[in-house]
């Protein structure tokens, strides 16, 4: 089997849910559009969501059918996005990488403040830093698609848009014009492309901007 | 007829201490994307924060001159800073501070 | 227009009871099956859906507002999980009874104490006896057509009988899958309206339910029991029916899978099918005979298809994802089935019982492994070593 790849997002509960929702959507949909196999759903346990609680939305992609389809985590992700820069103190974030990782974090802070709060960070390969909420400005909430329903608010228009542009730059897993086909918010996704900071730990090369 | 790991062990018929003053199973204090900061000379004792926190996390020293803050349970409502009746209280980034880290393993 | 779409199991649930143009549809809360009440009232709210939609008090109130519908010549839909599925208990003989075929949909969760949202099968299993129709699908596309087809078994003039349609609580009903929606054209093609034979009418009128004597009720339930017999040889016609319309591939009680040379396979239903495919697809790459036999209806239990497909290996592991405390073998439900259905086989294969996927953990790949590793040895010793297996809690095999 083919490895699978993937991507844990952890948001806030009620507030936030949907953003953290729209990432892990937007990245399956965008990976479709290349032909690859892909699984996106909400932690199960983390829910019902309760406001500001710490959840975890999942998202994997893979060149082969993924056969462990019915799982309740992402064992070892490979990229970790944060939606709420505040999660970094309240959990263990990068639990189960393995090493080289990736760390996207929604922030107006410094790299350094990030990797301040991320005791394991030799885990990690990449930081990323992008002001999402400074770029959109408005996290939307939206309840059709919790729980197994169908979404009809439709993907990115709040800070997920930015975001989802941070990952696709140090990434190879999407490519950013597949997501601009699928998000509301394409200048916003476009800017989260271009302001995020890339930052190279640990020996890991930096990732030019295509 | 099977072994059950230690670290897997459930209580008996899932009974669990309740808590008294404190429930060390349930840290919520990474809720938190703000916490309330207390200025003590603004204070005057009120109470409010006390009385309205749903949390219980505002409670009076036991000497009885100050009001002490619980960060292992707020959860950043802010409802003390809004009921503060004397600008005691004001809200802060939770980043701004290296203390009050909750890290948990697992969620619950 | 047919088309392709990605759909959880519950989205799946709602959007076939909504081309089955059902008419009543009485709700209540509870975790997970509680999506499709939300997509369901979402329809009716925006006009895709002419039903009338019920806010049930409780689980009980649910089933008896669908029993009024029933009776009342409409096509009810109803759902529930867990502990909401017995907490209506008292409700399903008499649906049964009264020969009405209510649909209800089981998302399963795990019975209290104290409160676990992951499957196992034991909220429904624990009903089998009320004389419903039961039956569990392993992915959003298979939930959709079991709902389709257990309206048209329920409410076909020979059968009459409600119906439990199952599927996984998260494994299925959470997480996305894909899922071939169909015309409505085919699904009027397949579905004829519900036409009871004695509905609850002021211009003919009758009275349901009234008080017998023992001597009578032994003639009620053999009724019942009568109408059980005729069941499977509807369920093969509209199977039949429904893969012609539709384009599946459907058996109407058992699929086989890999078990061509098979000596040990796996029998399971459900969800765990799917990983189970996997790990039978790699093992056999390493050269072990191994196969799965998969239960589509577990009600009526399909003892004649079972016996013949399980005959023909030297070992059958139950894979039980529900409980049966003090049952005969001490394990699950299924292995009691299974070892009856295989009792009057000359050359019956060994049989045993994993108890996995319990409270809704998962089953792994490596666990499938182990599984048949003590599969196989059983086959070496000629005799099972033990007859329930508690899956990840024993010493090595």
């Amino acid at each position: 089997m083919a490895r699978v790849h993937e991507i844990t997002i952890w948001t806030r509960g009620v507030v936030k849910d949907k953003e953290g929702r729209d990432v892990a959507n937007a990245l399956t949909l965008a990976a479709d559009k290349e032909g690859k196999f892909t699984q996106a759903f909400d932690n199960y346990v983390d829910l019902p969501d309760r406001v500001n609680v710490p959840l975890r939305k999942y998202a994997r992609i893979s060149d082969e059918e993924i056969e462990m389809r019915y799982d309740y985590e992402n064992e070892k992700p490979e990229i970790v996005v944060v939606v709420d820069q505040a999660i970094v103190k309240g959990v263990n974030l990068l639990r189960g990488m393995e090493r080289d990782g990736v760390l996207v974090v929604n922030t107006d802070r410094s790299p350094e403040t990030i990797l301040k709060f991320v005791p394991n960070s030799a885990l990690l390969k990449t930081l990323v830093c992008v002001d999402a909420d400074g770029i959109s400005g408005k996290a939307t909430v939206d309840f059709s698609g919790t729980e197994g329903g169908i979404d009809t608010a439709g993907l990115g228009a709040g800070i997920a848009a930015p975001l989802l542009g941070a990952v696709a730059k140090v990434t190879d897993l999407v490519k950013l014009e597949n997501l601009a086909g699928i998000v509301k918010d394409v200048e916003g996704l476009r800017r989260g492309y271009e302001q995020a900071v890339v930052v190279s730990l640990n020996g890991g090369a930096k990732k030019e901007a295509a | 007829m099977f072994t059950i790991p230690k670290e897997r062990e459930v209580p008996f018929a899932g009974i669990t201490p309740a808590p008294v003053n404190e429930q060390p199973m349930m840290i919520t204090g990474n809720w938190r994307t703000y916490r309330p900061v207390i200025n003590h000379e603004e204070c005057n004792l009120c109470m409010n924060c006390v009385v309205f926190c749903p949390d219980a996390c505002w409670q009076l020293n036991e000497a009885g001159d100050e009001v002490v803050w619980n960060w292992k349970y707020c959860k950043g409502c802010l409802i003390c800073v809004n009921e503060c009746t004397h600008g005691a209280l004001t809200k802060e980034h939770e980043l701004d501070f290296e203390d009050g880290v909750v890290r948990l393993e697992k969620l619950f | 227009m047919a088309k392709d779409v990605t759909l959880s199991g519950c989205a799946a649930s709602a959007q076939a009871v909504k081309m089955a143009k059902v008419e009543v549809i009485c709700s209540y809360p509870i975790r997970p099956y509680t999506a499709a009440m939300m997509e369901l009232a979402k329809m009716v709210a925006n006009g895709e859906l002419d039903a009338e939609f019920v806010h049930g008090e409780g689980e009980h109130a649910q089933l008896s507002v669908c029993y009024g519908a029933s009776a009342a010549g409409a096509r009810t839909f109803t759902g529930s999980s867990g502990v909401g599925v017995t907490y209506a208990f008292e409700t399903y003989s008499p649906i049964s009874g009264a020969r009405l075929p209510v649909q209800m949909m089981i998302a399963d969760r795990t019975l209290d104490p104290p409160g676990d949202f992951g499957s196992e099968h034991t909220d429904a299993m624990s009903c089998r006896d009320q004389g419903w129709l039961m039956g569990w699908a392993e992915t959003p596309q298979e939930a959709f057509d079991n709902h389709l087809i257990n309206y048209r078994i329920g409410e076909d003039p020979r059968v009459m009988l409600p119906q439990f349609v199952c599927q996984d609580g998260y494994f299925v009903s959470h997480i996305p899958g894909k899922v071939k929606l169909p015309d409505q054209a085919q699904v009027d093609e397949f579905l004829p309206p519900y036409r009871p034979p004695h509905p609850l009418d002021p211009k003919r009128p009758v009275s349901h339910g009234p008080q017998i004597r023992p001597d009578q009720g032994v003639i009620m339930d053999m009724q019942r029991a009568e109408a059980f017999l005729e069941v499977p040889k509807v369920v093969r016609e509209v199977v039949d029916d429904y893969n012609r319309i539709f384009g599946r591939n459907y058996q109407p009680f058992v699929e086989e899978f890999q078990t061509g040379d098979a000596e040990i396979v796996f029998f399971l239903q459900g969800a765990h099918t799917l990983t189970a495919r996997h790990a039978v697809r790699h093992l056999r790459a390493k050269g072990l005979k191994i196969g799965l036999v998969k239960l589509r209806f577990v009600r009526p239990f399909p003892t004649q298809e079972v016996a013949e497909a399980l005959s023909k290996f030297k070992a059958v592991g139950v894979v039980e994802t529900s409980t049966s405390y003090g049952g005969a073998m001490r394990g699950g439900n299924l292995l009691h089935e299974v070892r009856a259905a295989l009792y009057d086989v000359p050359a019956r294969p060994l049989t045993t019982s994993f108890m996995a996927g319990m409270g809704g953990e998962v089953i792994r790949l490596e666990e499938f492994y182990w599984m048949a590793e003590v599969l196989a040895k059983a086959v070496k010793d000629r005799k099972v070593g033990k007859t329930v297996y508690w899956v990840g809690f024993e010493a090595a095999a």
